[in-house]
């Protein structure tokens, strides 16, 4: 699989569908899984139910047919016996048969109540058999229910009449059978649940890769399309990784048509056209070539760009349908009519929100033997003037810069020839001539080094710079200039500068244009502070002035090359815009930087930082 | 996502902040759609601050460079880190922009 990049290297399509928790498959699966399992274990239950049901009514129905039979017995076996009068034997039988047959009670009862023979002997109430029994009922005490069983027998006593047999007891034999099949069904049960469980979680694994593609597949219908939304979790199973593979191959042969279809846009190959159309497809320059009637006969597609129509309406159309300037209009019929035999160019410039720009117009003649024809190429050479613009403002700037010091420069020269300088003049004379070189000397630097920048040529070279040598000179430098503005201006100093490593030039570069900036901007009477620092990682240097400030449109913008902020009092000053560049590219190549928090008419702060161990970028 | 215009002569610096996925993507597809009507393609995307980038991310960038086929440039990139160029040569799809190393040098690729 292709790692798109998509996320940190190193995880899946998968593993990123697990993390952003896509189409897991949580919900319906899950309830389905529950569901059955409900509905088995319910199953199971039941029939365990009825089977227990069933075989405790079997137990029930043996039960009363044993205690029938038991009171068939006795019945037989007492009526010769009371018949005989021994009721002794008749006691015994009836106390052998309830025992042995688990009974609660077995009696002989008359037909006036009296109990001849019982189960327990304290309840028999007739000791004497009567010659003639009383009619008595074969009614039972009580109902049979389904925890007893109740049963009446008659006792035809041979000569004497009838008596009546009871006998009562549980309904089912108090043995572990019962219980036996109870917990047999309990435990098939059990065993049964738990293989449903076992089933069933392996199902709903599966269950949920499915359902999760399933997911994928309803979002894919409602439209959409990127795979990282409709990539399932892996863990899901084989499924689910199979699915997220089939994903991947899908973005690799789109992501291959995309480059291939892209590549014959751009002017790869194109079996229909030829290599010259192809050729001129590639420039980005228009080109059109018309007849005498100004009929276009071929148009590249940058032509159709420039002149905001489809390639094939250009192609056919008359030149005239797609330019409106009369002076270029023109010119082409010059040109096509064959009257003009030179090349000609016209710039246009365009504005509004299509196509805003510069675009020139080249038109040539094509010299042919049957025919007059024109080609034109356009090309947006917008960008071209913005820079000959700005180069020609800097060039004015620049030049501004120069002749000042300049002036003041061959003033003071002629004043030392001229006329007869007391030695104080000629001290002036040479501090000012000093002072203005060595302004001089920095436009010159910088301009250099904006010319290395431009060409990426702008390198460092390290060595020792002692922090203390160079404030002395800065504020040597500046001392005078702050004295004759009127400035309050205080270099903050700790007792001892480091050594750090770096390109002393470099860095004396950025901290002049932040100081003699600062000194520039600050009205007369104001403060510049000039404050250092160090710790053990970074040395910094906070440039403090109670200037003009900075707008916050402008506070960032100030960094670029030959931007000056639109404020009145800063077009008034000279200046080539180039300072704060350099200062934070030299810095930026030492590893630090410069930045700056201002407040409009308040003041600026320009920081500077550079790392203690600073390395040639 | 933040996407930070810049103007630099006749040349618009579109820098977006984030890595380039789905909506944002198609945020940026917008933006640069909008700039390339107005401004006759004198755009330049500053990649500087792209993370990653999704497939729909790398589409949008074709397409831009697609809609700039048709007039015989193809789209600027600048900056463009270690882990987007990597999916740019995995996919075969670096050769469709011009990759320069930083704005500076993309812009003046317009003179």
């Amino acid at each position: 699989m292709i790692q798109t990049g998509e996320q940190p290297r190193g995880k899946s399509l998968g593993e990123r569908a697990a993390a952003s928790a896509r189409f897991t498959g949580e919900s319906a699966p899950v309830w389905a899984a529950l569901a059955i399992t409900l509905v088995v274990v319910g199953s199971v239950g039941f029939t365990a139910w009825l089977t227990v049901r069933g075989h405790a009514k079997a137990m029930r129905e043996a039960r009363a047919a044993q205690v029938e039979n038991a009171c068939r017995f006795v019945a037989e076996a007492a009526a010769p016996l009371l018949a005989s009068g021994d009721l002794t034997a008749v006691r015994r039988i009836v106390i052998d048969a309830a025992r042995s047959n688990s009974l609660d009670e077995m009696r002989i009862v008359l037909g006036d109540g009296g109990v001849l023979a019982a189960a327990d002997p304290a309840k028999i109430t007739a000791h004497h058999l009567p010659p003639q029994l009383p009619e008595v009922s074969l009614t039972p005490p009580a109902a049979s229910s389904a925890r007893r069983v109740v049963i009446a027998q008659a006792v035809d006593v041979p000569g004497r009449g009838r008596a009546r047999l009871e006998a009562s007891g549980p309904a089912t034999m108090p043995t572990g059978a019962l219980r036996d099949a109870q917990a047999a069904a309990g435990i098939v049960g059990a065993v049964g649940l738990v293989s449903l469980l076992l089933v069933s979680r392996v199902l709903q694994r599966r269950l949920r890769g499915m359902a999760a593609i399933r997911a994928s597949l309803v979002a894919f219908e409602r439209g959409e399309r990127s795979s990282e939304t409709l990539a399932v979790d892996e863990s899901l199973g084989g499924e689910a990784r199979a699915w997220n593979d089939l994903l991947s191959q899908r973005d690799i042969e789109r992501r291959r048509q995309r480059a291939q279809h892209a590549a014959e846009t751009l002017g790869g190959q194109r079996a229909a056209r030829g290599e010259l159309d192809d050729a001129c497809d590639a420039l980005w320059q228009g080109l059109i070539l018309i007849d005498e009637n100004l009929r276009t006969k071929y148009a590249n597609g940058a032509a159709a760009v420039f002149l905001r129509a489809k390639r094939d309406e250009v192609v056919g159309s008359e030149i005239t349908k797609f330019v409106t300037d009369e002076r270029l209009l023109n010119t082409i019929r010059g040109v096509a009519s064959g009257a003009i035999r030179s090349r000609l160019a016209v710039e246009i410039e365009r504005t509004g929100d299509s196509g805003a720009g510069v675009l020139r117009f080249s038109v040539r003649p094509v010299r042919r033997e049957d025919s007059a024809a024109a080609m034109i190429l356009i090309e947006d050479v917008t960008q071209q003037r913005v820079a000959d613009a700005a180069r020609n403002a800097f060039v004015a700037q620049a030049s501004h810069e120069l002749r000042t010091p300049l002036t003041n420069i061959r003033l003071y020269v002629e004043q030392l020839l001229d006329g007869e300088p007391t030695p104080a003049d000629r001290a002036q004379a040479i501090n000012v001539i000093h002072q203005e070189s060595r302004r001089l000397e920095r436009i010159v630097s910088d301009m250099l080094s904006v010319a290395e920048i431009e060409a990426g040529q702008l390198r460092i070279v390290e060595d020792d710079v002692r922090l203390d040598a160079l404030f002395a000179e800065l504020e040597a430098d500046y001392r005078a200039q702050a004295e004759e503005k009127k400035l309050d201006l205080r270099f903050d100093l700790p007792p001892k500068l480091p050594v750090i490593q770096g390109d002393r030039d470099k860095i004396a570069l950025a901290l002049h244009n932040l100081i003699g900036n600062a000194l520039k901007y600050t009205p007369a009477g104001g403060t510049v502070r000039v404050v250092v620092a160090d710790d053990e990682e970074n040395f910094t240097v906070d440039v403090v002035d109670t200037g003009i400030g900075i707008a916050p449109e402008d506070a960032e913008r100030v960094f670029d090359k030959f931007y000056r902020a639109k404020d009145r009092r800063v077009a008034e000053l000279t200046g080539t815009g180039l300072g704060l560049a350099l200062a934070r590219e030299v810095i930026r190549l030492h590893g630090g930087d410069v930045t700056v928090q201002s407040e409009l008419d308040k003041g600026s702060t320009f920081s500077l930082s550079i790392p203690m161990h600073a390395r040639a970028a | 996502m933040q996407i930070i215009e810049q103007r630099q002569g006749a040349v618009t610096v579109l820098k977006p902040v984030g890595p380039l996925v789905q909506k944002d993507a198609d945020q940026l597809k917008s933006r640069a759609t909008d700039v390339l009507r107005k401004s006759l393609g004198r755009f330049v995307i500053d990649a500087s601050a792209i993370a990653y980038a999704d497939s729909r991310g790398l589409e949008v960038l074709v397409e831009l460079t697609e809609e700039l086929g048709a007039g015989g440039q193809a789209l600027k990139l600048s900056s463009v880190n270690e882990t987007l160029r990597e999916v740019l040569d995995l996919t075969e799809l670096a050769p469709l922009f011009e990759c320069h190393e930083d704005v500076n040098c993309a812009v003046r690729s317009f003179l």
